[in-house]
């Protein structure tokens, strides 16, 4: 049996080196990622801009979670949580109409597996006018909540999720929010 | 007193191919590390591919067929880049491979915990403005970086000249670019949420393949490469200032690819093809210049000494002191290649490329101090006959027109292509 060389040690080393590299970057970021918090407190009496003009004044006892929030000039995505139920409002430029705006959300729910839409879907109304479909459906140990609205040439897509009795006590005041949404046109440059 | 004119080979460290690999390398525990990562990077991309052609199959096998067509040119000029002395194909897989299995895996999870941390540390505003650019360049090149290092560890004798490094990032670059233009365009297809329609892989390929896709990974990859080039090469520099100029390169890496995902110019120029133009422009030519200075310089090094090596052989058979000059330089090797086909067709074309190749493999042998060159002066003299009997017996670049006549023909067809790419995207509403 031959002995271990110094070249054949050094190779070890900087494979093992490489190796540590990637474990870095494929475990170490998500692991201090994970130590931070990701929640932050979010003021619930005023409007919270989304992105692409639109705001809505968040539900009262919700916090932002950062990790899923962007605010953009054209777009945006925001994430509120009321404990253990998540409430994602995301503006997306959308050339459609209302009913292409539905099936497009609802193609990516039941896209996801074991997720399927439930029951009948109604019509809603904002305080600001502004006309959406709302329906609900469900997927492995959670329910859910869908609405969709389209204005100035945006969808504005809400998605509620979370274990049927959480959903029960938080939805009144997740419905209030959502009847403040409101979409201001951007200026034209 | 006159200087005495030097070679541009004899001013840095010399010339050193390596000899092929071969089943030593298998002794290395380097290699059997390198080959269970790509193993591990193979099953996890498999599973996330499995995934996308479960939910969408006809958008999953029209998005990997657009891009694998699109890998092809790209290969080829990649592994073209060191016509001289051509990279083994196996390390160009591995390279590859290491790009689209393993940096994309690592990435995946990686760089969505940088823009989260982004966030958390800085805002979700800094994230939505900047994470694309800070927190994808930041972790996409270390993992690219590392398969160079990769590949120099498995096999650090093919990597002999700053131009290896280029051509084994640039591979990686090209992996990574492939796998991560067909995730994109099936997340293009899960957004559009119209089920399984190819549509958004049309504007995805048109986009990130050919608007894009020239700035892309495979750039950025090739500027890192370089910087590990130089630090396994240039051995006649102190450590310090190797690794220096490594981390510069990386750095570069970095830096033009966070320009080109950054916010910069995006606001402002608006979305006609005018502000593309400037983009384009003021962010992808910086990066695409420095490479082409950087290959162009490494190459004539190279060039000078392969070149001093066939020269020693004094035999007109073998090469010509014409052909010698022809062989140094991509353009005069491509004139050479024009002006055959020009005087004496297609095939003389196909001959003169073939004993190119014969004449560059024989100066690398010559190089490695081969004991025996029968079998490659036999090649050399084979090609030399073909051509001879096709009535052109000497593969030389014209003097004066040709190239320029041929490089019209190439900027001509270059415009009409971007013409009918951009009608094309504007038509798919991707403009």
């Amino acid at each position: 049996m031959g002995s271990v060389t110094r070249r054949q040690l050094t190779n070890l080393l900087g494979a093992l080196g490489l190796v540590a590299g990637l474990g870095g970057l494929a475990y170490g970021l998500p692991a201090l990622n994970h130590t931070l918090p990701a929640e932050r407190p979010v003021p619930t009496d005023r409007p919270y801009e989304i992105g692409g003009g639109v705001t809505v004044v968040p539900p009262a006892g919700a916090r932002i979670d950062v990790t899923e929030t962007r605010p953009a000039e054209a777009s945006g995505t925001v994430l509120f949580r009321l404990g253990p139920v998540r409430y994602f409002i995301s503006v997306q430029p959308f050339d459609g109409d209302l009913q292409a705006a539905v099936r497009r959300l609802r193609h990516r729910i039941t896209g996801t597996s074991g997720y399927q839409v439930t029951g009948t879907e109604l019509t809603v109304a904002t305080a600001g006018g502004l006309a959406g479909i709302q329906g609900g459906y469900s997927g492995p140990g959670r329910g859910g909540r869908y609405a969709v609205f389209v204005a100035d040439g945006h969808t504005i897509e809400v998605t509620v999720s979370g274990a049927d009795l959480d959903l029960g006590r938080t939805l009144p005041a997740i419905d209030a929010s959502t009847r403040t949404l409101r979409s201001a046109p951007e200026p034209t440059r | 007193m006159t200087a005495e004119p030097r070679l541009r080979s004899a001013r840095s460290a010399p010339v050193l191919p390596g000899a092929s690999p071969d089943l030593r390398l298998l002794r290395l525990p380097g290699f059997w590390i390198v080959m269970a990562v790509l193993a591990a990077g193979a099953v996890r991309m498999s599973v996330i591919a499995g995934q996308f052609a479960a939910a969408y199959p006809i958008a999953f096998l029209t998005a990997t067929g657009l891009f694998a067509l699109l890998a092809v040119p790209f290969w080829f000029v990649v592994s073209e880049l060191d016509f001289l002395e051509r990279e083994p194909l196996g390390l160009q897989v591995v390279a590859f491979a290491w790009g689209g299995l393993v940096a994309t895996t690592v990435s995946i999870p990686g760089s969505a915990a940088l823009d989260d941390l982004i966030a958390k540390l800085g805002s979700p505003h800094l994230a939505a403005d900047w994470g694309a650019a800070l927190a994808g360049p930041t972790v996409e090149e270390i993992a690219k970086t590392l398969g160079v290092v990769a590949i120099v560890l498995i096999a650090r004798a093919q990597v002999n000249s700053v131009l290896d490094g280029v051509v084994y990032g640039a591979m990686v670059g090209l992996g990574f670019q492939i796998v991560e233009d067909i995730v994109y365009a099936m997340g293009a297809v899960a957004l559009a949420g119209r089920g399984d329609h190819v549509e958004p892989v049309i504007t995805t390929f048109l986009l990130r393949g050919f608007v894009s896709g020239v700035w892309s990974h495979t750039l950025f990859g090739a500027l890192a490469g370089a910087g590990i080039g130089y630090l396994v090469v240039r051995g006649e520099r102190t450590l310090r200032t190797r690794i220096g100029v490594a981390m510069l390169a990386v750095l570069g890496a970095w830096a033009s690819h966070v320009l080109w995902n950054s916010p910069l110019l995006r606001d402002g120029l608006g979305n006609g093809a005018l502000a593309l133009l400037a983009v384009l422009v003021f962010k992808g030519l910086p990066p695409l210049v420095l490479i082409w200075l950087l290959v162009r310089s490494a190459h004539d090094r190279e060039a000078d000494y392969y070149a001093e090596q066939l020269a020693t052989l004094d035999d007109a058979e073998l090469i010509t002191p014409a052909e010698v000059e022809a062989l140094k330089s991509g353009s005069r090797r491509a004139s050479a290649r024009w002006h055959a086909r020009v005087r004496a067709g297609f095939r003389a074309r196909a001959a003169v490329r073939r004993l190119q190749r014969a004449q560059a493999r024989l100066a690398v042998e010559l190089s490695r101090g081969t004991p025996d060159l029968g079998c490659w002066r036999r090649e050399v003299r084979r090609q030399r006959r073909i051509l001879t009997r096709l009535g052109h017996p000497e593969a030389i670049a014209p003097e004066g027109r040709g190239p320029w006549r041929r490089t019209a023909s190439a900027v001509f067809s270059t415009a009409l292509a971007v013409a009918v790419l951009w009608a094309a995207i504007s038509t798919l509403g991707g403009g």
